[in-house]
């Protein structure tokens, strides 16, 4: 990132009052986020619940079965290999 | 006695995050005006500064009051907060007014006509980020040297010297006078 300056007699905008500002706040808002922000930064990773870690678990074997399942129909029995022409 | 007050206010919301609504009234403004004296529009400032200040709600657990005035501190979230927007921009264009520059160009002694002060604002351009920081907090927000240091984490001393030679550095980049 680039930073460039302007330097002119009156320099930005005039700023806003105090009562402009306060416009902008919104404390309801703020706890709002900061309790879903806390909630999510506190939240019990999904590994770490019992029931949780079962059911990845489940689901982990189960991909790994059917994978293997898939793996050994497509392969291709010795009978079928073709030789090469001499 | 701000600091005094400050701290029994950091203290009651780091016990109860609910109660942090005093820090937000007494310093909303204050930020506010830090963010858009760089981001400039109203609008952007407002979510920047939201931001900040549910940054510092979040981190209010770590943050020590002892050497570290909380409006410094939130000063420093609010300048991280603009970095991080910041980071994927090209350019950033600053303005500064007339009035801002008036005691740098003293301390250079360099006269304000339009030549000179756009030789100023490139010689800016070229400082690092961290020298022109220093120089937007001494002559933008008008920081004394101990909050200049507060803000950056250094010393009232080493914040003096720092400008000092930012103004020296900036004194190089400008074409010799005639």
């Amino acid at each position: 990132m680039k930073q460039r300056y302007r330097i002119s007699p009156e320099g930005r905008p005039p700023e806003p009052t105090d009562a402009e500002i306060a416009r902008y706040r919104d404390p309801e808002r703020l706890l709002y986020n900061y309790q879903r922000a806390s909630h999510l930064m506190h939240r019990k990773p999904l590994y770490k619940d019992p029931k949780a870690f079962m059911a990845l678990l489940l689901i982990v074997l189960l991909a790994w079965f059917i994978a293997e399942v898939v793996d050994k129909e497509e392969l291709p029995s010795p009978a079928t290999f073709e030789r090469p022409a001499p | 006695m701000q600091e005094q007050d400050d701290t029994t206010l950091v203290m009651a919301a780091k016990a109860d995050p609910s109660r942090f609504a005093p820090l937000y009234e007494l310093y909303f403004n204050p930020v506010f005006r830090f963010i858009l004296r760089r981001a400039g529009q109203p609008e952007l400032t407002a979510d920047l500064t939201q931001q900040t200040f549910l940054k510092a709600m979040l981190g209010l657990s770590r943050y020590e009051p002892r050497g570290l005035p909380f409006r410094a501190w939130l000063y420093r979230i609010a300048l991280n907060e603009l970095r991080m927007h910041w980071r994927k921009r090209k350019e950033v264009v600053m303005d500064m007014s007339y009035a801002e520059v008036r005691g740098m160009c003293e301390e250079m002694g360099i006269t304000k006509d339009d030549d000179e002060l756009h030789q100023l604002a490139s010689a800016l351009g070229r400082l690092p980020e961290d020298k022109a920081r220093l120089i937007e907090l001494r002559y933008m927000d008008g920081m004394s040297f101990a909050e200049l240091g507060q803000v950056l984490g250094i010393g009232e001393d080493a914040a003096k010297m720092r400008t000092h030679r930012v103004l020296a550095n900036l004194r190089t980049y400008l074409s010799p006078r005639a």
